[in-house]
């Protein structure tokens, strides 16, 4: 990592992302670790996963019932041909973990074969029923007292904002963004615009006080201006003009909008044209096959900026990809495998690309979803829920084990809200909580970037 | 001679216009408020209001102090008056007294004027504008569509269940033609502002991508709902096959209590949450109530009021001989039919309103979109949306008041007595009329605030440059960015194709690091500008500026290439070339130095005197970029 810091923030960024992060804990002993590189990729599942048909209960007395309650569904399966959700093609777990779930055994549909691959090997952990929670509360405790419940609940895009920044719809910091301040000020980057990247469009999660979340698309595609380009009518001498029209930043433009519209406009040629300097300099372009989904080519950006690290000048990066489609109240037989393989298959062509790159230890990517669904069916589909399920993946995760909870797919057991909607058993904050001690944030910081973290007897879980 | 009076504004005594917070701390709810506005008369003040005679001094005599009088034009008469005078300033006219308030006019209420129509304006008032608008013969998709294409070519090809490839974007393609040539253009803008709150989306892979029959009559349900009520728009929405398709309670069945299944909630929640009451409760000014003491919003339904209201929308299906059966072409774009042996029979509790049982399907109905107009929300809610769709992203709550009255009374009347409305709440005509003519978007004191405007939407700067430009309009098909403007490379956002039921950007979207976000304000057009789309726009702009743009094959190389007539005249002048473009793009606002750097960059460009002809046209095309891709621009005021 060179000496020297080029130091790109926008002009308005409400706080020097070098000092003063509002949040920090002040007069802090031990800073953040920086050493080596570390990276973590935030898959995020818009629309709410159905973590039911998902991770699948195996043993027949729970395969059985599950089969009994969601007949409707089974039986659209069964119309569309698809017999990934019979018993005997499913594909067993066997978790290091399994005594805790006494008999109780899971699965997952053929779909998810290459996540379960992983599991076996060690590369992937399962963590069961997270999602927002304020504090750890029983059924009871909640209808007795509604305000502990997290805000808006079952609302798309306030429970997207939730898991990314546990807050609702509105907010302006997300839990990567604060991961990435904490890193930035720590030294990790040359680059501040760098920490923070999205192929997977804008977010509040990768939003920080100093950083915001750099918009990556496929590195064929070009941020280029075609009047700086090589097909512009202009001359170099206008170029320089035009770069400067552009690039003008003014504060004397009296409306606050244009004032925010000039800086966007000024930082995105500064800071693309330092990213496409940076990635040209690449000496062994990264070889791994990637499919060709939405997902796919996401992640394939993604692992094509870690291969930059070194010319981007970075030891500490925060990426966020998406995939859509999971908000199945209908066509759910039709749509949710389709989905599940283009996961699976992108998830691990990028785990090959870690490995690839010697990086194995250093990327952990982990599944994100507004929540997950109702076990009752709605005829061909699913409706809101609240806890789901997700997937940990990389070399330093402790693989093979399933952390949390997988409640009973029945109904009326302790953790029902209704209609087989999960109360959370593991909260947001525990979730991103493990995740930035491994990526080098003290304790103190950590619960600065998670506010309520200290709400949980055990703030963080051991999968990393 | 003038008696003296008190004139007080309702827009305002402006304090500095934003609050100079520090970002708040990580435990503090980030819902920003809007920017601290003080109004000199309470909101709930009734206006007084005059009709305009022969002489304004005439009608002002023996008006008192607590009078609030609505547009009084320009400085020259209020002269005369006394130091009792609270004078801030200039009020506003009824007609536009220069061109450049034509255009600004127009640029709220079109999707951008000719210079033909900033002159046609001229002559007239913005109410009398309005109402030949009013008036003026909708131009619907779905018709010309069907006579185009046949029931089977829109639907199915030889290829099973794909569209016939002309067929497969038709009603993108109308839709596009209809806001760059129709002549309705207000309605055309109301619609549009529509489709981005009564959301749907045949974004491929959705399933209304292969079903342009059912996007265009949605399309249509909007153009023609648009001069009409709100209440009717939610009932024909609720009827529509794309709403049922995309909002998945097409055949939505019962709940059954031997299998537990029940009814799909998607409609029920976002009918409420996006359609009508929103998430918290409301003031009459749209700004949250607070729970007492706590300060927190209330949030205004519970997950019981879901799954109560999505007993309503059951048993709705084509208008076919059965349920479960599509017998005719017709049927997926007719009105849907409910079939009340598959409507639930059970009671239905939502929102403090109880459907008794056995109520029929289509009085269940009747009944709930009944519920949603008259809830207290529904008003401030749609109102400030159609606000920030229209005008300025952050009205003040006065503002936000003074529409949503007239959305809820359904009657706005003029200062020269025109009343708009019929008294229906949800009253189209006069939501329009209040958010157009009140003196928030008609005053210039109001626009030289630094928090007014918004972020011009992507698709609007594109279509405003055809439209300005005059461009020729027509064989939207082949223009690659007309097929699909979504991506961040290019437009950023194409009408009717979001990626879901929440449009591009939300209306509350504060963005992270910006100025505005630290003064409390939302931005929701910030949502889509980016590194990225911000770069594709300029591209997109820039290459149909250089006459350029992206076709696929056999192309009329007409279509879409603006002839810049009346630029070229003056280009080789880049003073007056500027005057023209601010005039006709910025309505006179472009700032001196963002003028002052385009000039440098103008008298930097390749001239050769040689070709004068090609130069001055490179020229005039550069000075269009420039101009299209400057903040000056980039913000609507």
């Amino acid at each position: 990592m060179t000496t020297r810091r080029l130091f790109l923030k926008s002009s308005l960024a409400t706080a020097g992302a070098a000092s003063a992060l509002s949040w920090l804990p002040h007069g802090r002993v031990l800073a953040a670790d920086t050493s080596g590189y570390r990276a973590l990729v935030c898959v995020f599942l818009v629309g709410g996963m159905d973590n039911f048909d998902t991770v699948i209960p195996y043993d027949t007395l729970s395969y059985d019932r599950y089969a009994e309650i969601r007949a409707p569904l089974l039986a659209n399966y069964a119309a569309a041909g698809v017999t990934s959700r019979l018993r005997n093609n499913l594909r067993v777990l066997s978790p290091i973990n399994s005594a805790t779930f006494a008999g109780r055994q899971f699965a997952l549909p053929a779909e998810l074969s290459p996540i379960a691959d992983l599991f076996d090997s060690g590369a992937a952990a399962i963590v069961g029923n997270v999602g927002p929670l304020v504090q750890e509360a029983t059924r009871t405790e909640l209808e007795a007292d509604p305000t502990l419940l997290p805000p808006r609940l079952y609302s798309h895009n306030d429970q997207q904002s939730v898991w990314q920044s546990l807050e609702p719809e509105g907010s302006r910091f997300g839990w990567g963004g604060r991961f990435a301040d904490t890193m930035n000020n720590a030294g990790a980057n040359d680059i501040f615009a760098f920490s923070a990247i999205t192929p997977g469009g804008n977010n509040v999660f990768l939003s920080g006080e100093g950083v915001q979340p750099y918009q990556v698309g496929s590195f064929e595609s070009t941020t280029e201006h075609l009047l700086l380009s090589d097909t512009s009518p202009l001359n170099d001498q206008s170029k320089q003009a035009f770069r400067a029209l552009i690039a003008a930043n003014s504060r004397r433009l009296d409306n606050i909008l244009e004032r925010d519209v000039d800086a966007i406009q000024a930082d995105a040629l500064a800071t693309n044209e330092a990213f496409s300097g940076a990635i040209a300099n690449v000496a062994d372009p990264l070889a791994t096959d990637f499919p060709d989904t939405s997902i796919g080519r996401q992640l394939k950006t993604v692992a094509d900026t870690i291969n930059a690290r070194s010319q981007l000048g970075a030891s500490r990066q925060i990426f966020y990809v998406r995939q859509g489609g999971y908000d199945t109240h209908s066509s759910q037989a039709r749509d949710l495998p389709r989905l599940h393989t283009q996961l699976a298959e992108g998830l691990a062509a990028f785990y090959q690309a870690t490995q690839d790159m010697g990086v194995g230890l250093d990327v952990v990517t982990f599944t994100a979803s507004d929540f997950g669904r109702t076990l009752a069916i709605n005829g061909d589909g699913t409706d809101h829920g609240w806890g789901g399920h997700h997937f940990v993946i990389g070399d330093s995760v402790r693989g093979q084990r399933i952390y949390g909870t997988i409640p009973p797919a029945d109904f009326d057991h302790a953790l029902d809200d209704g209609g087989g909607r999960l109360i959370p058993s593991v909260s947001v904050q525990q979730y991103a909580g493990t995740m930035g001690s491994w990526f080098g944030l003290t304790s103190s910081e950590r619960r600065g970037a998670l506010p309520g973290s200290d709400n949980f007897a055990e703030e963080t879980l051991t999968f990393l | 001679m003038r008696n003296s009076f008190v004139v007080m504004f309702i827009a305002a005594l402006f304090s500095n216009g934003c609050r100079s917070d520090v970002e708040a701390p990580p435990d503090e709810a980030a819902a920003p408020s809007p920017p601290t506005f003080t109004s000199s008369a309470p909101s709930t003040a009734t206006p007084t209001v005059l009709t305009e005679g022969t002489s304004d001094a005439d009608q002002l005599v023996g008006s008192s102090a607590n009078d609030i009088i609505l547009g009084l034009g320009g400085a020259d008469s209020l002269s005369g008056g006394d130091g009792d005078d609270l004078l801030i300033g200039d009020g506003f006219a009824l007609s536009p007294q220069t061109e450049e308030e034509a255009n600004r006019f127009l640029q709220q209420a079109t999707f951008g004027p000719d210079p033909d129509e900033i002159n046609a304006m001229m002559g007239q008032s913005y109410e009398d504008w309005i109402t030949a608008q009013f008036a003026v013969t909708p131009t619907l998709i779905l018709p010309a569509m069907l006579a185009e294409f046949n029931g089977t070519t829109l639907q199915l090809t030889g290829e099973p269940g794909r569209p016939k490839y002309e067929a497969i974007n038709a009603a993108s393609d109308a839709q596009w033609l209809a806001m760059l040539a129709g002549e309705d253009q207000l309605r055309q803008r109301v619609a549009f502002a529509l489709s981005q709150i009564l959301v749907i989306s045949h974004r491929v892979p959705n399933a209304l991508a292969d079903h342009q029959d059912m996007v265009a009559a949605y399309m249509d349900v909007l153009i023609d709902g648009a001069f009409g009520n709100y209440r009717d728009l939610l009932e024909e929405v609720t009827y529509s096959p794309a709403m049922a398709i995309y909002l998945t309670y097409l055949r939505n069945r019962p709940e059954d209590p031997d299998t537990g299944q029940m009814p799909d909630e998607n409609y029920a929640r976002e009918i409420m949450q996006l359609f009508s009451i929103g998430l918290i409760a409301l003031n009459p000014d749209g700004t949250p109530k607070q729970a007492g003491g706590s300060g927190s919003a209330i949030e205004v339904y519970t997950n019981d009021d879901v799954t109560g209201l999505a007993k309503v929308f059951t048993g709705l299906s084509y208008d076919s001989s059965d349920f479960d059966d599509v017998v005719a072409f017709e049927n997926f774009y007719r009105r849907l039919r409910m079939y009340e042996d598959f409507h639930s029979p059970a009671e239905k509790t939502f929102l403090g309103t109880v459907i008794p049982a056995g109520t029929s399907g289509a009085a269940s109905i009747d009944l709930a979109l009944d519920a949603l107009i008259d809830h207290p929300n529904t008003a401030p809610f749609v109102s400030k949306q159609l606000i920030q769709r229209l005008v300025t992203s952050n009205p003040t709550p006065a503002y936000v008041a003074r529409v949503s009255q007239a959305f809820r009374t359904g009657y706005y009347r003029t200062l020269l007595g025109t009343q708009f409305g019929d008294g229906r709440p949800g009253d189209m005509k006069a939501t329009i009329a209040a958010i157009l003519l009140d003196d928030e978007a008609r005053d210039s004191v109001a626009a030289d605030n630094p928090a007014f405007g918004r972020v011009r939407e992507p698709i609007m700067r594109w279509v405003h440059w055809a439209r300005a430009f005059e461009a020729p309009a027509f064989e939207p098909e082949k223009h690659y960015i007309m097929v699909d403007a979504s991506a961040p490379s290019d437009l950023g956002q194409h009408p009717f194709k979001s990626p879901s039921v929440f449009n591009f950007f939300r209306p509350g979207y504060v963005a992270p690091g910006t100025e505005s976000a630290a003064a409390g304000m939302v931005a929701p057009e910030l949502q889509i500008t980016n590194a990225s789309s911000i770069v594709g726009y300029a591209n997109v702009i820039s290459l149909y500026a250089l006459g350029r743009p992206q076709r696929f094959a056999n192309f009329d190389p007409t279509s879409f290439v603006a002839p810049y007539t009346d630029q070229l005249a003056i280009a080789n002048d880049i003073d007056a070339l500027l005057d023209n473009l601010d005039l006709l793009l910025t309505h006179g606002t472009l700032s001196d130095e963002t003028r002052d750097l385009i000039a440098d960059f103008l008298n930097a460009a390749p001239y050769n005197s040689n070709d004068v002809q090609a130069s001055n046209k490179l020229r005039v095309q550069l000075a269009v970029i420039a101009i299209m891709t400057s903040p000056d621009y980039l913000v609507q005021r």
